[in-house]
């Protein structure tokens, strides 16, 4: 078994799709406070930096658009107060903080996708899908590094040949132009040198396979199932259970099969978090007996 | 898009789905229903789109030096984006368009859109950005014979496709902030306002400067390598 | 058996009036390691461009081109012939070494079990295991050209070829690469085809070499033949080993020797000891410093370690001070720091005894210092020559290059050794009291070099200081007063330059390993000459 991060790319994406996609389109707050609780769990989980940063970030914005709805949308029948003889409605009020913990959810469901696929995942899911797609991805992903550094290099030889010499603002305006511009002839220059190179090595002669250190594993399908089989049984067995925000907050009560779709979807959105947590513990308990 | 067999209904399809298809049923989708199955649709529409449109580039034989040197204006479009307030990417777009064509114009403004996300967030508005400058480089390309003929056209051309994809993105921005309605997409509208100004100005200065130079550049590659 | 036959190959660049190359005819045998040599710009690179058929340039070609009887039009070369270039970074397409490695036989097709297998034996072969799983912009130089080799040769063509492959490399590196492609030449009968400028390790290891001129091959046959024929055209011998240039230079007789261990023997065979040493004049310095490092530690990111570690050193006005080392030991760095361009986080660097601080807005670059950086490319911001010349055609006139010709052309087409000399001419044009040269002669024919030798030696006379970073030690040798070793970030050697060769084993000219234990610092073919003519010959020796 491997940490959530190491799944197959394309079963971690298809997981990612799902998630994310059940959170932004069925309209129902427990699916959308169970997804929430999943994504901060397991962007808890997987710790690293800019963490404090995201929490945050996450914070203000979901104010922010949690206070945008009822200012602007005045439906609802339960007026709580006037601001400019325009009504502020409960119901408004709900369905923005509802809103805004949606759109939360679903960019720390972003961000933690960002975290996990690196640029070699990103290639070989576009790679998948297509060829020409993933190529141009890839030497971009590639040159960007590149020509920064290059661009610092032109700068540096052009300031000690005076590029600079008057240090006023025109001059270093007309010198910013005139380093990106050596830098784009630089680089479509070394563009050709790369594509030459690749066609020297036999690209683009058709016939092309793919070597890479992904595979499929019994656990990749297995991943791939669960998230198809979560996510089904779960819009289906809730379907009947719709909550109605305007004009007036309509919650119909659960019935045990919707409970039973909602957790099928706390067990899919809570599969990462277990699934490294039973990682952690295991290799505890292997690294004990070294 | 490659089912298709008539070239020209090929080409009225790939800007009728962007430009009117998708609008059309983002409103629709908003009238029908309340909820958010219009931000389905739109999304469903937009990623149907790229595909179609990249799995009708994928069958095309592409040269490796065309398919460099777009990953070479790509770059540069990112890196551009470091540049505070400005961004480059239109501008970029609408030269690769023109000078190396239609399919490279949309690879470059589809595939910055997505990198340029890492590194301001990614989010569901990825694809709706990508569609949005991927159709912008195609448009280009398929008016390179006219644009290249005078700076100016191309920089007007340049700077009303930057304003035009504002306004589209706008739609965006109101779907998701909670429902489509013409009060909320005329806040959201004026609320952008000195934002769309900033990014129409810089964009048309960044066509002024660097509609020539890069027409020169990529017109010698062109000649000397023949891509 | 013949596997490559070119026959009247002539070749214009669009929009040439002149054609580069001319009815060239020749053949190469399977399993021959053929060497390919001439003066720069004369169309080494586009001959070679012009046998692979993805690489060929645009333009007018004429005469006929056979790989192992076949017309290369009618062929995908693809997998027959491998092509190594010059520079080692943008040859490189992925960012891991391993799929570096798996890049060309994923694009014919290869099943993944046998990429798995081709890879591994590819690895360990070329001893790259340790660097496996390592991006690519992680490496140094010479691992980068090592992968390039690596990953041509995964593809196992029948034909290598290598334009000027070690140009950027350090001398161990170089000489490292060179006895890989001739190990596998031995090893698999691959057919190499091979330009070089430094042919020192190049020759004694050829089957055939061929020597281009006039846009047409001027020599063609096996090393010996050649050196020994070539006595008469110093342009040709300047790029001749050592001990063949020895061995012309004394009017050797008998068989022409190629590298050191014949060298040796032919000198100590042929002429007597009595006196060991040259009676060299003393090493005197001004008393003002032009450069000064007081214990500068740099580095690139917090997190990364010392480039520059301590480095210490003093470089004195009007003297001419070499700088050598290996891939990746810090010497761009340390001339970046000495022009100000990176800011050390501790230590001091004074310029003409000021700090770098002191230079107020620049001014350090007007008429103080001038900087010749390692890439030339990015000094160019013009469209033709003649823009980028405009203030520097003076000094393009004293270089050894012949400008007028060049004055309409990108400065991206020039060939590698031109780019370098016109670069040099803008950064001349400064006007400079102190020079930093960041390897000058990279891609620079030897009697280039020579000329580029007496050119700083003009400026030395004028009083201007010279720094200069290379790989090259025989130029060293032409033209410092004194070198530095280089290692790690700091000096670790220093001494006048006869000094510092005598002292170094692997380092140094191959006069002075040829003359080791023998004669005492002699560096340069002509220190050996003078050596030999002061002890005559040896009784009863032919020479
Ligand atoms: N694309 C081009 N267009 C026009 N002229 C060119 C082009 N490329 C090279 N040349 C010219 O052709 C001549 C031969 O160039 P080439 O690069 O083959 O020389 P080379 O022998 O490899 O030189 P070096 O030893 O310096 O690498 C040079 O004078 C160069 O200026
Ligand atoms: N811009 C940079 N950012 C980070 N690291 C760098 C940068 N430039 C160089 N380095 C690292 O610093 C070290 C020294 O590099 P430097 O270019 O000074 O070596 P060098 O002695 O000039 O090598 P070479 O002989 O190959 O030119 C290398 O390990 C290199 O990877
Ligand atoms: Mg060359
Ligand atoms: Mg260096």
């Amino acid at each position: 078994m491997r940490s959530f991060a190491e799944y197959n790319p394309i079963a971690v994406t298809l997981y990612f799709i799902l998630v994310t996609g059940v959170t932004m389109f069925v309209s129902d707050p427990i699916f959308t406070a169970v997804s929430f609780l999943g994504a901060v769990l397991f962007t808890l989980m997987r710790g690293g930096e800019g963490q404090l940063k995201r929490h945050i970030f996450s914070l203000i914005l979901f104010f922010i658009t949690a206070l945008v709805n009822p200012l602007v949308s005045h439906n609802g029948v339960t007026v709580l107060f006037f601001i400019n003889d325009n009504p502020i409605t409960l119901e408004a009020v709900i369905y923005g903080c509802f809103n805004a913990l949606m759109i939360v959810t679903v960019l720390y469901w972003f961000s933690a996708f960002s975290g996990i696929m690196d640029s070699d995942k990103l290639l070989y899911v576009f790679g998948a899908f297509s060829p020409k797609v993933a190529l141009v991805l890839s030497m971009a992903l590639r040159y960007i590094p590149l020509f920064s550094e290059r661009q610092k290099r032109v700068r540096s030889a052009q300031t000690a040949v005076g590029l600079y010499k008057d240090g006023n603002v025109p001059d270093r305006v007309r010198g910013g132009v005139r380093v990106f511009s050596i830098m784009t002839t630089w680089a479509l220059e070394k563009g050709i040198v790369t594509a030459d190179s690749m066609s020297a090595r036999g690209y683009g002669q058709g016939r092309r396979s793919r070597f890479t250190p992904f595979r499929f594993y019994f656990c990749d399908f297995l991943l791939i199932i669960i998230s198809v089989i979560a996510t089904a049984v779960s819009v289906w067995l809730t379907a009947d259970h719709k909550f109605v925000f305007y004009p007036a907050l309509q919650f119909p009560s659960v019935t045990v099969t919707n409970l039973l779709g909602y957790a099928a979807y706390g067990t899919l959105v809570l599969f990462p978090v277990i699934n490294d947590l039973k990682e952690e513990i295991r290799w505890r308990y292997l690294r004990s007996k070294i | 898009m490659t089912v298709i067999k008539s070239k020209p209904l090929r080409e009225i399809f790939k800007i009728l789905i962007p430009f009117i298809l998708i609008p059309f049923s983002v409103v629709i989708g908003a009238i029908i229903s309340p909820e958010r199955s219009y931000l389905y649709v739109s999304l469903a529409v937009t990623l149907l789109s790229l595909l179609l449109f990249i799995s009708g580039f994928d069958r095309k034989q592409t040269g490796t030096r065309r398919m460099v040197i777009s990953a070479v204006m790509t770059a540069l479009c990112v890196i551009g984006r470091f540049i505070p307030v400005f961004k480059p990417i239109t501008a970029i777009t609408v030269i690769t368009g023109v000078y190396i064509g239609g399919e490279s114009g949309f690879l470059v403004g589809a595939v910055s859109a997505f990198i340029s996300n890492f590194f301001s967030g990614q989010g569901p508005w990825t694809p709706f950005q990508m569609l949005g400058w991927g159709i912008i480089g195609l448009l280009s390309g398929m008016l390179s014979r006219p644009l290249k003929k005078n700076r100016w056209l191309i920089v007007t051309f340049g700077t009303v496709m930057g304003m035009l994809y504002s306004f589209i993105m706008d739609v965006w921005t109101v779907l998701w902030g909670g429902g489509f309605s013409a009060e909320l997409y005329l806040a959201a509208i004026v609320t952008a306002i000195p934002h769309t100004v900033i990014y129409s100005v810089s964009n048309m200065i960044f066509l002024i400067i660097l509609a020539k130079p890069f027409g020169e550049k990529l017109e010698r590659i062109k000649l000397k390598y023949g891509i | 058996m013949e596997i490559l036959k070119v026959e009247d190959l002539s070749f214009c660049y669009p929009g040439e009036k002149e054609p580069v190359l001319k009815d060239i005819s020749f053949s190469v045998a399977e399993g021959e390691f053929l060497c390919l040599s001439g003066a720069t710009g004369c169309g080494k690179s586009t001959l070679l461009r012009l046998l692979k058929k993805e690489l060929s340039p645009k333009g007018d070609r004429s005469g006929r081109i056979l790989i192992s009887g076949e017309n290369i039009d009618d062929l995908d070369s693809a997998e027959k012939i491998g092509f190594v270039m010059q520079s080692p970074d943008e040859q490189i397409v992925t960012d891991t070494v391993w799929h570096e490695l798996a890049f060309g036989l994923e694009n014919i097709g290869m099943k993944r079990e046998k990429i798995a297998l081709r890879i591994a034996e590819i690895a360990s072969y070329f001893g790259m295991s340790a660097w496996y799983d390592k991006k690519t912009s992680e490496l140094s130089g010479g691992q980068k050209q090592m992968l390039n080799l690596a990953a041509v040769m995964a593809m196992s063509p029948d034909i290598l070829i290598l334009d000027e492959p070690t140009s950027q490399l350090d001398p161990i590196a170089a000489s490292e690469f060179i006895s890989t492609v001739k190990k596998l030449n031995r090893e698999l009968s691959l057919t190499v085809i091979i330009t070089e400028h430094r042919l020192e390790e190049v020759i004694p290891v050829s089957d055939r070499i061929m020597i281009m001129k006039d846009r047409g091959i001027a020599h063609l046959g096996s090393p010996r033949d050649i050196v020994s024929r070539v006595g008469d055209s110093p342009e040709i011998l300047a790029s001749m080993p050592s001990a063949a240039q020895l061995y012309h230079a004394v009017d050797g007789e008998g068989q022409c020797p190629l590298d050191v261990r014949e060298g040796k023997r032919f000198i100590e065979t042929g002429f007597r000891a009595d006196h060991t040493a040259l009676t060299s004049e003393k090493y005197t310095h001004s008393e003002e410093k032009a450069l000064e490092f007081k214990q500068v530690f740099f580095r690139y990111a917090k997190e990364t370690q010392d480039v520059l570690d301590s480095l210490s050193l003093t470089v004195y006005s009007g003297e001419a001070y070499f700088i050598l080392g290996g891939n990746g030991s810090g010497k761009t760095t340390a001339l970046g720091a000495a022009s100000g361009l990176l800011k050390p986080y501790s230590g001091s660097i004074r310029v003409f005894e000021k700090k770098l601080k002191e230079y107020k807005n620049n001014s350090l670059y007007s008429g103080c210092l001038a900087l010749l950086p390692q890439e030339v490319e990015t000094l160019f911001l013009s469209n033709t020559v003649r823009e980028e010349l405009i203030d520097a055609y003076e000094e393009a006139k004293m270089l050894p290059i012949d400008v007028d010709t060049l004055l309409d052309k990108h400065p991206y087409d020039l060939s590698g050794g031109e780019k370098q000399l016109i670069a040099l001419a803008k950064v001349l044009s400064q006007k400079p009291r102190i020079l930093l040269l960041d390897e000058p002669t990279k891609g620079i024919d030897a009697v280039s070099k020579q000329r580029l030798a007496e050119v700083l030696r003009l400026l030395k006379k004028n009083g201007i200081t010279v720094v200069a970073v290379t790989h090259d030690v025989d130029f060293a040798a032409m033209c410092a007063d004194r070198c530095a070793m280089f290692f790690r970030g700091r000096v670790v050697a220093e001494n006048t330059v006869r000094e510092f060769f005598s002292d170094n084993s692997f380092y140094t000219t191959p006069i002075n390993r040829m003359t080791r234990g023998y004669y005492s610092g002699a560096v340069t073919v002509s220190d050996c000459v003078e050596l030999c003519r002061l002890n005559g010959v040896r009784d009863g020796a032919a020479v």
